[in-house]
């Protein structure tokens, strides 16, 4: 990551950074650090406001200059800022930056090697904030990966070599590499740009770009010494047949530029011929006679010739002749009746003089010698009275000389000099003599011949064309591959003065050149462009057979060096200036001579690539002929060389693995480069000129040649990285990691790379698997990535203050930390972009599961520090006595809190962000839906688990805090309960200890975790009061204890907010509020609650065991009106019946049915009557309590009694108020109690006073014994010793259970 | 500090509620390992779901799944991992190995080779989880398919019992997924072997608090719990 470093400067400008002082400051100032961290390594925090920050970091800064009060504390890392060269706002770049320099911050920053530093203009700090504040706009939601903290040093950035900074050298390697081609579609639409001005031109100035360089001497053809072979020949004969032609020079052109004498000193000197040996020559030409020459003419047509017969027309034909010899003529064809007539006539006349004669051209009307009745036969033809007069002149003419007279129509006369030596065809105007009317144009085609054996002359040219050219190139000093066929002028004249003077045809010329050219290109490369446009002009000759067999044979043998060059030069193609324009024509005018070659039959007999030649040429069975074969295999031979050369001139620096995989990605990243200066300047145009692709066969090439070099090497290194050793803190191990992983991306491009080219053939070939040799790497850094992790968590958890990282968030630098790391490995396995699904899948699962490792260590670590944490601090604050010591929350719990839960918040996303989805849509689509719904199912468990596990954590923690708060809240608690007074202030305390603890919570926790941790206390809090008030119940409490406890119940219920809706432990509040409510009670309350109690029990009866009692009743005004009907069914009491209250219910029920049996034999009666009471007792004491008669002997007693019970308004009004039927048993010694029913007031009915009670409904009453005597009310009472009323109350009710 | 990773508080998925009263459970790592298609991914649903699908698929490298159980009273949390027998997950499935407190290795009954392959997937979990040959680890050997046939058996019981007594006296168990017999047998046996020697290991410690070389069990990967160190610092 390119950095910049922004640092504020006051007035010491020089900034130095004192490597001790800035290590002690490390300490102090990781905190500020983190600040800074957090702003780039966050992952994204859409919370993030820049202003508050920015308010924030301020306040740090500032504090932190306080503190430090001097100058030099702007030199501490608390106020370096780092930027990404991207992030300053551009107006910042106009401000006076400094430069500083990178050694004067390594050793707390941790930078690229890139890294700019910079640091601000001398004015104090607002500029500082200024820049945080455009940085900060900049970087809201971006993700910055954090470089300066050091908790990534403590594992030497294991996360992050692996992860951003990985990333970032593959992306810059991947620049170097440069892109991928385009694809195929959109090549062909750009192709045309940059072609066809690879036409000669501009390529005159000399270019390094060596095709070939000097070390392919060897490989070459032995260079031919032509000088030695011209020597063979008789060079006299051909150089005084020349010195001859320059003497006798035909036509316009050089000769009249260079002058004789230039073109024979060119010869003297091209031949190497001495003085004295050209002046003889020159002698002995000169007296020779001027060459038997030829002007070949071709009257080719004419056009706007004057008419001379009488209809408009005439009857033209041509007659040639030289001014030397004017009665020697040649007469063409006569055309009939027309002005433009057509003639394709050849005519080739002997020349005498070429320097001085003049071919005359004279175009007549023919009239052939007529009768006079003929030419009056044409009268009707006439046309117009100027063709009559013509018509009768005509006639008269011919009446009178009775002879024929052809009229003249024009006259053109060339001088032969002015004929171009190598012949032209032109329009020739005709002329008369004092006519100055135009009488029309002649087209002749005109050129010089001699007669000369063809193949002699055809040979003769060639020779000429080597000396001169070898001569050409040694005068005129022309480069290797710049030489395109461009003549000096006097070697230009000489040569065409020996093709027109030997009449050779431009076909023979041109296979001359390209024989003779081969030839010399052997020893010094022509332009290539020379032969592209030979080969073009012999292509048709060529194809339309207008060769002899033995020039086919000689084309063939030159093409064969050619060949060799031209493949030469493709196979060290490496050796071109890229971009070189002229480099590239070269290579055009190569490819444009090879698909002009390829189109051509190769005679079988010719072996083209002769293994002499072509060494690198895998081996043939026969004679090879494919041209197109040739390249490919030259193409590839020239790939494998320049493999074979990185490969001898790269060497790994020592046999560690680390270099090894260094040499590896080096070795691969120069192919890589090769490739693309292949595709970028090469592809196109082989593909365009000879359809062949050329990116694609280097790369397979290569393609197999890297798999066979990588492979085994990384398989091996994977296995052999298995064991790490925990104790050993060397990182060499891990920085192989990072190297082998470099590898694996560069493959992994290398791979991408041949997708694009290769679109069919994928799936032979290794490096799309490329992956699979890291499998074993991958598993390795997972394992070595959690223990990394776990120790980097320690770290992070260690240097952690517990302060929050700025005013808008609420969690500390180790979360940040420790998202770092989680982050960085996303980041890692984004990267790796494994392609094989089921290894994504399981590899995901391993992240997955290491993270929530992680997390569960760090909710753990973050419980201890927490709690550390507030020991400390706590003991810091000296709270001298035990009694006051009580635990207060500190910031620093909820900050540990808010941590963990940030921390198990962004497992989640997290885990999504690994690429869930995708590869479960992958899973699905290569396998079934049921595996893919399975691997989903794991997965999704695992982040469940996760989340989960940290989740209890964090509750773990909020019962800590809470319980660490139970001793101060129980104290209170009892101080306040103690009080009879109410009015003190204990429960005040209480609240306001709650409350400021709450408040710190509130304040600090987030949302979620306030509720949970308010649930958390509630629940402690009612426990805690639950267990108060059973302890105190043993150690007879005053009732007052328990109501004011009971108040405090309900002020906390208010306290805490709990609504209905609430979802608090009910049932132990529930429990409270009942135990409180009864121990706050009178005694008498307590005892009434009891019946009250009893008639709720009787109403829930299902079934009663001790019969039932019919009543009425009725209220008029406030008198009671009851009448007692009758029992049924009651339990006849015998002497041992104890046992019956001891059985279960259902043992009861079948006893009951056997007593029953028993009865029918032996009746046992009882006399019941019936005892009326109202409760409660108290308020009630003045009533009379009537009794039924005795009926004797009966289980049905039949009663029927009324009796009326006056009250007062009072009583009436006694809420709850029960009467009560006691069924008993009167006995001759004692009465016993046997059963007993209840009616509230409530059930009475109001009747007015006319209302008989016998028209009332009856009631009918279960009868019931009391048997319970555990219910909360009677403990209560039992509790109370010394109280009379309770005590009396529990033993009347023991008798009555024990009345058997 | 030697099962700080293995206890936490589990309470039932979906209460959203802090449950204050959740039973503290044992959290237990298990892996199952054996040959591909001996029937640990039916095992491991037999258990867990208490479901058998005769036409299951190949398992694509792990797969996870949670139980709470009871033993001898006391509550523990397992979670399986089960693993792909295929050789060709190998390196995917072996980083799964490391923090596993219980191996389950697996052969099936009708099929002699998977028996065989016992001794080799032992020696791939000692060496991928990082225990130390030689060191008590609570594996449990268990032959799955006994519904086959009597015919069709191919290891007998008494001869796996004679493999386990010499390979360190593994509980064996002899299971079927199809009809659910020793299944949850099987686990169960797992947890409480690992129980005795957690007890076992525990036990020193309690005596000799001064041997600070103890406090790790050595089965333990103590390669991620670097935890130790520093807080011993601390």
């Amino acid at each position: 990551m390119l950095a910049m470093v922004v640092k504020p400067v006051t007035d010491n400008s020089e900034i130095k950074v004192n490597k001790e002082s800035s290590k002690k400051k490390k300490n102090q100032d990781k905190n500020t650090l983190s600040v800074i961290n957090r702003d780039y390594s966050i992952m994204t925090d859409t919370t993030v406001r820049s202003d508050l920050q920015d308010r924030n970091l301020r306040n740090k800064i500032l504090n932190r200059s306080r503190n430090s009060g001097g100058s030099s504390s702007s030199n501490s890392w608390s106020s370096y800022l780092v930027i990404h060269p991207e992030e300053v706002p551009a107006i910042w770049y106009n401000e006076n930056w400094e430069k500083i320099e990178r050694n004067h911050i390594t050793d707390s920053v941790q930078l690229n090697s890139a890294s700019i530093t910079y640091c601000g203009p001398k004015r104090g700090f607002n500029w500082y904030f200024k820049i945080k504040h455009g940085i900060l706009k900049n970087i809201k939601n971006k993700v910055y990966p954090a470089i300066v903290t050091g908790i990534q040093e403590t594992d030497g950035g294991f996360f992050e070599n692996l992860g951003t900074l990985l990333a970032e050298k593959a992306r810059e390697q991947q620049q170097i590499e440069g892109p991928l081609p385009d694809n195929k579609d959109q090549a062909e639409g750009k192709q045309d740009d940059a072609d066809d001005d690879d036409e000669e031109g501009s390529i005159e100035e000399p270019t390094e770009a060596l095709l070939e360089s000097d070390s392919d001497r060897d490989e070459n053809e032995h260079a031919h010494n032509l000088v030695v072979e011209s020597v063979g020949w008789n060079i006299e004969e051909l150089y005084a047949a020349l010195v001859y032609l320059a003497q006798h020079p035909v036509g316009h052109d050089v000769s009249n530029e260079c002058g004789q004498e230039v073109l024979l000193n060119h010869l003297q000197q091209a031949f190497k011929i001495d003085n004295e040996t050209h002046e003889q020559v020159l002698e002995e030409t000169r007296n020779i006679e001027a060459p038997q020459m030829h002007l070949n003419v071709e009257v080719i047509e004419a056009k706007e010739l004057v008419s001379k017969d009488a209809n408009g027309k005439s009857d033209p034909f041509c007659a040639l002749y030289l001014e030397s010899a004017p009665t020697r003529r040649y007469n063409t064809a006569v055309k009939p009746g027309t002005l433009c007539p057509i003639w394709e006539e050849h005519f080739e006349l002997p020349l005498e003089d070429t320097e001085n004669d003049v071919l005359c051209l004279e175009v007549w009307d023919f009239d052939a010698a007529e009768t006079v009745r003929e030419k009056m036969s044409k009268v009707k033809d006439v046309k117009g009275g100027r063709g009559l007069m013509k018509l009768v002149r005509e006639i008269a003419v011919t009446a009178t000389t009775g002879s024929h007279d052809n009229e003249f129509i024009g006259r053109s006369r060339i001088p032969l000099k002015d004929i171009p030596v190598t012949g032209h065809t032109m329009w020739y105007p005709l002329e008369k003599k004092n006519k100055s009317k135009r009488r029309g144009v002649v087209r002749l085609r005109l050129a010089f011949s001699a007669e000369h054996n063809a193949q002699v002359a055809a040979q003769e040219h060639r020779h000429l064309l080597r000396i001169l050219l070898l001569y050409e190139l040694e005068t005129s000093k022309v480069e290797k591959y710049c030489w395109c066929g461009r003549w000096s002028g006097p070697a230009e004249a000489i040569i065409l003065q020996h093709s027109a003077q030997r009449g050779l045809l431009a076909r023979n010329v041109t296979l001359a050149q390209w024989v003779e050219y081969s030839r010399v290109h052997q020893e010094h490369p022509l332009n290539f462009t020379v032969f592209n446009k030979l080969a073009v002009e012999l292509l048709r000759p060529l194809e339309n057979g207008l060769f002899s067999n033995d020039e086919i044979k000689i084309f063939w043998d030159a093409t064969k060096k050619l060949l060799h060059s031209c493949l030469n030069s493709i196979r060290k193609i490496r050796r071109l200036a890229v971009g070189d324009k002229n480099a590239m024509v070269q290579l055009a005018a190569i490819l444009g001579t090879l698909s002009t070659i390829i189109t051509l039959n190769v005679p079988e007999d010719i072996d083209l690539f002769p293994e002499k030649m072509y060494g690198w040429l895998p081996e043939a069975d026969g004679p090879r002929t494919d041209i197109l074969q040739a390249i490919e295999q030259t193409v590839i031979q020239g790939g494998v060389e320049w493999f074979d050369h990185i490969l001898k001139n790269n060497t790994p620096e020592s046999d560690s693995d680390e270099d090894v995989l260094k040499y590896h990605i080096k070795m691969i990243q120069l192919i890589r480069a090769d490739l693309q200066r292949a595709i970028e300047f090469h592809d196109k145009l082989f593909i365009k000129k000879i359809n062949f692709p050329y990116a694609r066969t280097l790369y397979i090439m290569y393609e197999k040649r890297i798999c066979d070099i990588c492979m085994i090497i990384i398989e091996d290194i994977c296995a052999r990285l298995k064991r790490i050793e925990v104790e050993n803190n060397d990182d060499t191990e891990l920085a192989l990691g990072t190297t082998l992983f470099e590898l694996y991306l560069t493959l992994q491009r290398y791979a991408i790379l041949g997708q694009v080219l290769c679109a069919e053939g994928l799936e032979d070939m290794k490096i799309q698997s490329y992956y699979d040799w890291f499998r074993g790497g991958v598993a390795h850094w997972l394992d070595i990535a959690i223990y990394k992790a776990l120790k980097r968590i320690d770290r992070a958890v260690e240097f952690d203050t517990l302060q929050p990282i700025d005013s808008t968030v609420q969690y500390s630098s180790s979360a940040v930390d420790t998202l770092t790391i989680f982050y960085q490995i996303k980041v890692f396995w984004t990267q790796l972009a494994w392609p094989d699904v089921e290894g994504s899948y399981t590899f995901i699962a391993k992240i997955i599961d290491d993270i929530c490792k992680c997390s569960v260590a760090y909710a753990d670590k973050m419980a201890t520090k927490a709690e550390t944490t507030t020991e400390l601090e706590q003991i810091a604050e000296h709270q001298s006595s035990v009694y006051e010591r009580k635990f207060e929350v500190s910031t620093a719990w909820c900050y540990a809190i808010n941590n963990i839960d940030y921390i198990r918040t962004s497992i989640a996303p997290l885990a999504n962000d690994l690429g869930l989805q995708s590869i479960i849509d992958a899973l699905s689509e290569n396998k079934t839906q049921q595996e893919a719904d399975r691997c989903r199912a794991t997965l999704q468990l695992i982040i469940d688990n996760a989340t989960e596990t940290v989740r209890n954590k964090i509750i773990e923690l909020l019962e800590v805090v809470a319980s660490k708060m139970t001793p101060a809240i129980n104290r209170y608690l009892m101080e306040g309960a103690e009080l009879i007074d109410t009015t003190s202030n204990a429960m005040d305390r209480l609240l306001h200890y709650l409350d400021s603890n709450l408040t710190t919570l509130h304040d600090n926790l987030n949302e979620d975790n306030f509720e949970r941790v308010l649930l958390v206390i509630w629940e402690i809090l009612s426990e805690t009061l639950y267990e108060l008030v059973n302890d105190n119940l043993e150690k007879r409490r005053p009732p007052s204890f328990y109501s004011n406890l009971h108040r405090t119940l309900h002020t906390l219920i208010r306290f805490f907010n709990l609504g209905a809706d609430e979802t608090a432990n009910v049932q132990v509040l529930e429990k409270i509020e009942h135990l409180l409510k009864l121990h706050g009670l009178e005694t008498a309350e307590l005892i009434h609650r009891y019946s009250v109690e009893r008639l709720q029990e009787q109403k829930n009866l299902d079934e009663s065991m001790y019969g039932q009692l019919t009543v009425r009743a009725q209220f008029v005004d406030n008198s009671l009106n009851i009448q007692v009907l009758n029992a049924r069914n009651l339990r006849p009491m015998d002497t041992n019946g104890d046992f019956i209250g001891k059985l279960s219910t259902l043992e009861r029920k079948l006893h009951s049915k056997s007593k029953e049996r028993l009865r029918e034999g032996k009746t046992r009666k009882c006399d019941p009557y019936v005892k009326i009471k109202i409760l409660p007792d108290e308020k009630f004491a003045q009533v009379k309590i009537p009794k039924t008669h005795v009926q004797k002997e009966t289980l049905f007693p039949l009663f029927d009694e009324k009796f009326n019970i006056p009250l007062t308004a009072e009583q009436r009004g006694t809420e709850d108020a029960i009467v009560v039927f006691e069924v008993k048993d009167k006995d001759f010694l004692r009465t016993r109690f046997m059963a007993e029913a209840f009616l509230s007031f409530a059930e009475i009915p109001e009747t007015t006073a006319d209302h008989e009670i016998e028209t009332l409904q009856q009631i009918h009453l279960k009868l019931s014994r009391p048997i319970n005597k555990d219910s909360d009310v009677i403990r209560a009472l039992e509790h109370r010793k010394g109280d009379n009323q309770a005590m009396d109350f529990v033993s009347k009710l023991n008798n009555k259970i024990n009345s058997r | 500090m030697a099962a700080n990773n293995s206890v936490q508080t589990t309470t039932p998925r979906g209460s959203s509620l802090p449950n204050r009263n959740s039973q503290r459970s044992t959290l237990l790592k298990v892996v199952i390992l054996g040959d591909g298609g001996v029937g640990k991914s039916c095992l491991m649903n037999r258990f867990v779901s208490n479901h058998f699908d005769e036409h299951s698929f190949h398992t694509i490298g792990v797969e996870f799944l949670n139980k709470d159980i009871e033993i001898n009273g006391e509550a523990y949390t397992l979670q399986i991992w089960d693993t792909a027998g295929q050789e060709r997950f190998k390196t995917l499935r072996t980083p799964f190995y490391r923090g596993s407190d219980i191996c389950l290795l697996t052969y099936a009954v009708d099929d002699r080779a998977s028996f065989r392959n016992l001794a080799l997937w032992r020696s791939e979990f000692l060496y991928y989880a990082d225990v130390e040959e030689g060191s008590t680890f609570p594996f449990i050997v268990v032959g799955n398919k006994v519904d086959v046939p009597e015919s069709e058996k191919q290891v007998p019981t008494e001869e796996a019992r004679a493999w386990c007594a010499e390979n360190g006296d593994p509980p064996l168990v002899e299971t079927s997924a199809k009809d659910a017999t020793n299944v949850e047998a099987a686990f169960g046996a797992a947890v409480a072997a690992w129980a005795r020697l957690e007890a076992k290991l525990d036990r020193p410690l309690i005596e000799d608090t001064v041997d600070l070389s103890k406090q790790q069990s050595p089965h333990r990967s103590s390669c991620c719990m670097p935890g130790t160190e520093s807080n011993k610092v601390i």
